[in-house]
């Protein structure tokens, strides 16, 4: 007899020996368990999940206030991908852009409507062809406006469009050219901002229609040729922040229709900037959205190291423009967000990480797997 | 004159910090700066992979490769060939095509960034054209990504996140190629 015939007999043996002993710990058998079985969410996500958008490949559904880290749910990406997370009805938007024979074909960019329990998609919007800018994914290249009823998607072909979409009635409205501009910020009550080329800001009010009710332009603001505003931006207070590329940040007033280029002030001491302290990573900005605001710094700074993982989160009060505190970071991190809970987290993803710590004293909470990922998350914090 | 051809150069070198890779490309390029950075901690070290290795045809590493041609020195699947100096996307040569062409089933996109490189070899400076590939398959493979001169998408032209395969049947990026288009006036 061989030594495997041999093992395979003592295993057997020894299983019909605990059989007994192991039937009398649980008298009763396991229940039959019903097929086909499928998950839902609940109504109201807990405001201690977050959206994670891999780069626009990938988007994901996440607990990251529980040390089970569970993924909840996933949406499909391909290139591109954004998503908007509607408050007023159970929806997800997912606007995306595929081709009918994988990378060629033709080509067709679309809204994804998902039910927000479900994730069973609820419809779709099919989008004018081949205009949706394919830029990683990043704020600004689509947002809501019209309190959610309208989606705005900007477009690059490479002349700049915006398209207006009728979420409710799941329509597209109609497109608004944009020429030498970039992005799209909501407005007032109905309508968006982009960022020029030529350093100003063109504000854009729509009708219900979705059509141009008027126009405006800033004077020259953003230095382009030598402090250019970073496109990511955080609210607080209702108004819109921007860092720039060397250290400052510039608020932005886009609550009414008539938006206001308030006066920019320093992230950075005389001192620090000697040390070349500047804002960096992918999703810089963090906000508690009532007076803190949240920015991801890096020492020795230089050309072309803007968007390089940041070891630092530095923490200010927009009322006095001043940095309450440091937060140095266990690892560098790209990309920040801040949970909305009554405890919130400032999430940190930091190469293959997803960190978290307690936003009030800046303890490391948790960290979490990002397996094979290394940069450009969009972290989209739930209410 | 001499002037206006620095200045034109400075515009070229400018223009060459950019270009539109698609996601996969970008967050595959700017890892190795965060990766040689992370601390040794408990979790990181669970994180840790093993590095890759240049005979795994999945690693995004390749073995050795030259152009023959002393006069046009580097390996060009390497980041540090002397025509990437301003390439931002996954070169090329990794993928069936070369510096200078396309993959087979891919399609080249007229629209185009343009640097300018300093050969090693005769001491020359040559305008180079990075043309992107566009419609084939895109894995990340040989990344390289540049930040230096990208700028925000405000100037769309100087940002490396945008897709630049316009004028092409397929806008899905591919992979991007480094073609001489002459010497530059200004040797300096």
């Amino acid at each position: 007899m061989n030594e495997r015939l041999m093992l395979a007999i003592y295993v057997a043996i020894s299983a019909c020996a605990a059989l007994p002993a192991a039937a009398a710990d649980f008298p009763t058998p396991l229940p039959a368990e019903t097929i086909p079985k499928v998950e839902t969410l609940p109504q109201k996500y807990p405001n201690t999940w977050a959206f994670l958008n891999y780069a626009g490949d990938r988007i994901e559904l996440r607990n990251v206030g529980g040390d089970s880290r569970e993924i909840k749910g996933e949406l499909q990406a391909h290139d591109s991908a954004t998503l908007l997370v509607a408050e007023q009805r159970p929806e997800l938007y997912v606007l995306d852009t595929v081709w009918s024979r994988g990378v060629r074909g033709e080509r067709t960019d679309f809204i994804t409507v998902y039910d927000k329990q479900t994730l069973n998609v609820a419809g779709e919007i099919v989008l004018p062809a081949g205009k949706r800018a394919l830029i990683t994914a990043m704020e600004g290249l689509t947002t809501f406006t019209d309190d959610q009823r309208m989606e705005l998607v900007f477009n690059f072909t490479p002349a700049s469009s915006v398209t207006v979409v009728d979420l409710v009635n799941r329509r597209v409205l109609g497109d608004v050219e944009i020429p030498g501009c970039s992005l799209v910020y909501p407005t007032g009550n109905r309508g968006f901002s982009t960022l020029c080329a030529s350093g100003t800001l063109l504000s854009v009010r729509l009708d219900a229609a979705g059509a141009v009710a008027g126009r405006a332009e800033s004077k020259a603001f953003n230095p382009l040729d030598t402090d250019p505003l970073f496109t990511a931006s955080a609210l607080v207070g209702g108004i819109r922040y921007f860092p720039s590329l060397h250290g400052r940040v510039q608020p932005i007033d886009m609550r009414g229709d008539e938006v206001k280029i308030l006066a920019d002030w320093p992230l950075v001491t005389p001192a620090e900037a000697a040390m070349s302290w500047r804002p960096s990573g992918w999703q810089i900005l963090a906000s508690d959205e009532s007076k803190l605001l949240y920015v991801l710094m890096q020492p020795d700074a230089h050309e072309g190291s803007h968007k390089e993982p940041a070891t630092e989160v530095w923490i200010y009060n927009v009322a006095t423009k001043s940095r309450v505190k440091r937060l140095r970071l266990v690892r560098p991190g790209s990309s920040i967000s801040l949970t909305h809970g009554p405890e919130p987290l400032l999430l940190v993803q930091a190469g293959e990480r997803l960190d978290a710590y307690d936003a009030h004293d800046g303890s490391l909470v948790r960290s979490m797997d990002l397996p094979g990922f290394r940069s450009r998350l969009q972290i989209e914090s739930l209410r | 004159m001499s002037q206006l051809d620095e200045i034109a150069e400075k515009m070229l070198r400018g223009l060459a910090g950019r270009t539109s890779r698609r996601s996969l490309i970008s967050l595959l390029g700017s890892v190795l700066t965060g990766a040689a950075t992370l601390p040794l901690l408990p979790v990181a070290r669970a994180a840790a992979s093993d590095p890759p290795s240049a005979t795994d045809p999945n690693s995004g590493e390749t073995p050795p490769q030259t152009t023959g041609n002393p006069q046009d020195p580097g390996d060009p699947t390497k980041c540090d060939y002397w025509r990437y100096c301003a390439i931002d996307g996954s070169l090329c040569s990794c993928y069936g095509g070369t510096m200078n062409s396309c993959p087979p089933g891919t399609e080249m996109s007229p629209i185009t960034w343009i640097g300018t490189c300093r050969n090693p070899a005769d001491q020359r400076n040559y305008i180079v054209s990075y043309n992107d590939c566009c419609g084939g398959v895109p894995w990340g493979r040989c990344a390289c990504q540049n930040n230096v001169g990208d700028r925000p998408v405000v100037r769309p032209q100087n940002n490396n996140e945008v897709t630049w395969c316009f004028g092409t049947q397929s806008q899905s990026y591919t992979c991007s190629t480094a073609i001489i288009l002459g010497v530059a006036i200004d040797q300096k």
